[in-house]
């Protein structure tokens, strides 16, 4: 479970002081599936950075799993990115020059996972998103849509409390992003918490929950009676 | 996270590179191979020169004038007039670390047999001093008491005289002339050297050797010797030795000035003096060579982590701590430099026997030499590293990720 009360964030630019949240409250449950939707400069991707503890509140209070990030040394904030949280960004964040299994087993080099157990998931993680085949590949020889399976099964393998998805079809066509979209949602059924922050209201469709930002604010949240199914859209 | 997990990360980066990580430890490929070559060279000549020296006979005094200052246009009696034939005997008696002595007084004359003739640099002195330089008789006698007691007119011939003077010839028996100023004095080969080629400034070869006894009554007529070539019991003792010639000469003259007594340890000390300063003085120039390197590999870590700045925000969004990234980088730049330190060992070993074989002197690469450039290029790694290393580690995540 994650809870923002009254987040902002405040950056200085210069002389020119930007305030890019201005006290922000959202609570995410366990096996939820929020999207977070705003057009460009609403604050979508500083409050993407505060959800996922890569950046820290100027004012407020954000608890992920009762733990408040505020108190967190940077070393403490990677040690929980790396258990509770699972990144799928935009631009798919591969390391080219290892192999996609070599990719997916980072946060659990990270966590110290020993290296027979680390294969053992991470063929596993690829087996759920579709690629045990392609586990030896690189990133450069596989296409976009697989390229983010295989970060989705980053996202997954140290078992996350949320998997925080950052525009993940923003770099892909309408067919495979319909694809991601299905994973994500497969994922959501086997009881993963998913935040998906995007600017498509196609995308957003899909899920549960939207929250809505405008200029740092929430605009507005409601729950969406129906989601939309991958395939049922047109 | 395991040290070997991030070694592993950290090789794979650099073969990913294999072109700049080679590059980059090409400073330190030539800084190792020239100091492993330098030390080994200097070491080698260091050895041939004292080899040499010892060649000259082991534990030598030189006993010799001290200032020759005169006036007039003659060099000073009292300069000159110090050392009797007899003294060597009164020497040994009364100095317990010599182990032997003889006098020698040098002189040159022209060397004729039959239509043959040779300038000849003259050594007069007693068997002792064959003993002490390990000059063995190729064919023939050595001097007798009777030779020395009656300054026989006999000579024993340096090899390259010999073969100069007779060729095939042999020349025991045979009488040939030395020309001193208008006299001429008959002498009888009573013997001949082995060569022992040319050590240091000295070569016996060419040398003619005479009774010191003949030369001095009969050759030049004169009462003292040029001086004496002493032997110690053992390189231990031969500063002691020393300092009991120089007490004897003391209680004689009340001056040391006037006598000069050299061991060969000092000699051979400074030959290695010699050899050590050259060895400061090339391998700090190989040192430069080394922290030019350094800051190679600095310049290329440094273009390495901006180049890599997504994938170190990468790995922070996946939980690498500050630390983990530290030492990526690091281990990287010390793989480079260790690598290249190795690399540089190899290449320096190669230079430094190429260069031993063509000098002749023996080849020598010390573990010492090989642990100090191994050590340094390690030091140079780390040093030369944690500057990128630690921009890497403190990047922020949010700026790294969004780096393009």
């Amino acid at each position: 479970m994650i809870q923002l009360q009254d987040v902002s964030k405040i950056y200085q630019m210069g002389q020119v002081t930007v305030e890019a949240l201005k006290g922000v409250s959202v609570t995410v449950e366990k096996g939820d599936f929020v999207a977070i939707m705003g057009p460009s400069g609403s604050g979508k991707s500083t409050m993407m950075n505060i959800i996922g503890c890569l950046d820290r509140p100027s004012k407020g209070m954000y608890k992920i799993n009762g733990t408040n990030v505020e108190k967190l040394s940077d070393n403490q904030l990677a040690e929980l990115r790396n258990k509770e949280i699972g990144f799928v960004f935009q631009q798919f964040h591969l390391l080219p020059r290892i192999s996609l299994a070599q990719n997916v087993e980072l946060p659990l080099i990270y966590a110290g996972v020993s290296s027979k157990e680390r294969h053992h998931r991470a063929q596993e993680a690829l087996e759920l998103v579709g690629l045990s085949d392609r586990a030896h590949h690189k990133s450069n020889e596989i296409s976009g849509g697989q390229r983010q399976r295989a970060a989705i099964a980053r996202a997954l393998i140290n078992k996350p409390s949320i998997i925080l998805a950052d525009e993940p079809t923003g770099n892909l066509d309408t067919k495979t992003g319909e694809m991601i979209m299905s994973l994500l949602i497969d994922l959501n059924n086997l009881g993963n918490t998913i935040v998906l922050v995007t600017h498509d209201p196609e995308i957003a469709a899909y899920a549960k929950r939207v929250v809505r930002l405008r200029d740092g604010l929430i605009n507005s949240d409601e729950v969406n009676p129906v989601p939309r199914v991958v395939g049922g859209g047109e | 996270m395991l040290i070997i997990d991030i070694i592993r990360v950290a090789l794979k980066s650099l073969a990913g590179n294999r072109l700049r990580s080679f590059l980059s430890m090409l400073g330190i490929i030539i800084g190792v191979a020239a100091v492993i070559a330098v030390v080994a060279i200097s070491s080698g000549a260091e050895q041939q020169i004292l080899d040499s020296l010892n060649n000259l006979g082991t534990n030598m005094i030189t006993i010799s004038h001290g200032m020759t200052r005169g006036t007039g246009g003659r060099i000073s009696q009292s300069t000159t007039d110090l050392f009797t034939y007899e003294m060597a005997d009164q020497i040994k008696a009364l100095c317990p670390d010599l182990n032997n002595i003889a006098p020698y007084v040098d002189g040159s004359g022209l060397l004729v047999y039959n239509d043959t003739n040779v300038q000849g640099r003259v050594r007069a002195t007693t068997p002792e001093f064959f003993e002490m330089v390990d000059l063995d008789l190729a064919q023939g006698r050595m001097f007798s008491e009777a030779d020395l007691e009656e300054s026989r007119l006999v000579v024993i011939l340096g090899s390259e005289v010999a073969t100069d003077l007779f060729g095939e010839t042999n020349p025991i028996g045979q009488e040939i002339k030395i020309t001193r100023g208008n006299y001429k004095f008959s002498l009888n080969v009573i013997g001949v050297f082995e060569s022992k080629g040319q050590v240091m400034f000295t070569n016996y070869d060419s040398q003619v050797f005479l009774p010191v006894t003949t030369w001095m009554n009969r050759l030049q007529s004169i009462k003292y010797v040029n001086g004496f070539s002493a032997q110690a019991r053992s390189n231990e003792v031969a500063e002691i030795a020393v300092a009991q010639v120089e007490y004897f000469f003391y209680q004689r003259y009340k001056d040391l000035d006037k006598v000069n007594v050299t061991s060969q340890t000092e000699m051979l000390s400074m030959a290695s003096d010699f050899a050590n300063t050259f060895k400061i003085l090339l391998g700090g120039i190989a040192s430069i060579a080394l922290l030019v390197g350094g800051i190679g590999i600095m310049n290329i870590t440094l273009v390495s982590v901006t180049e890599r700045t997504r994938e170190i925000g990468i790995r922070k969004a996946l939980g690498a701590k500050r630390r983990v990234i530290l030492f990526q980088f690091l281990i990287e730049s010390c793989t480079v430099s260790l690598f290249g330190g190795l690399l540089g060992l190899g290449f320096g070993t190669v230079v430094a026997m190429l260069v031993s074989h063509l000098g002749g002197w023996p080849f020598q690469v010390t573990a010492f030499s090989v642990a100090i450039a191994m050590g340094f290029s390690m030091m140079i790694g780390l040093f030369f590293g944690i500057y990128p290393a630690s921009r890497a580690a403190r990047l922020d995540p949010v700026d790294a990720l969004s780096y393009e």
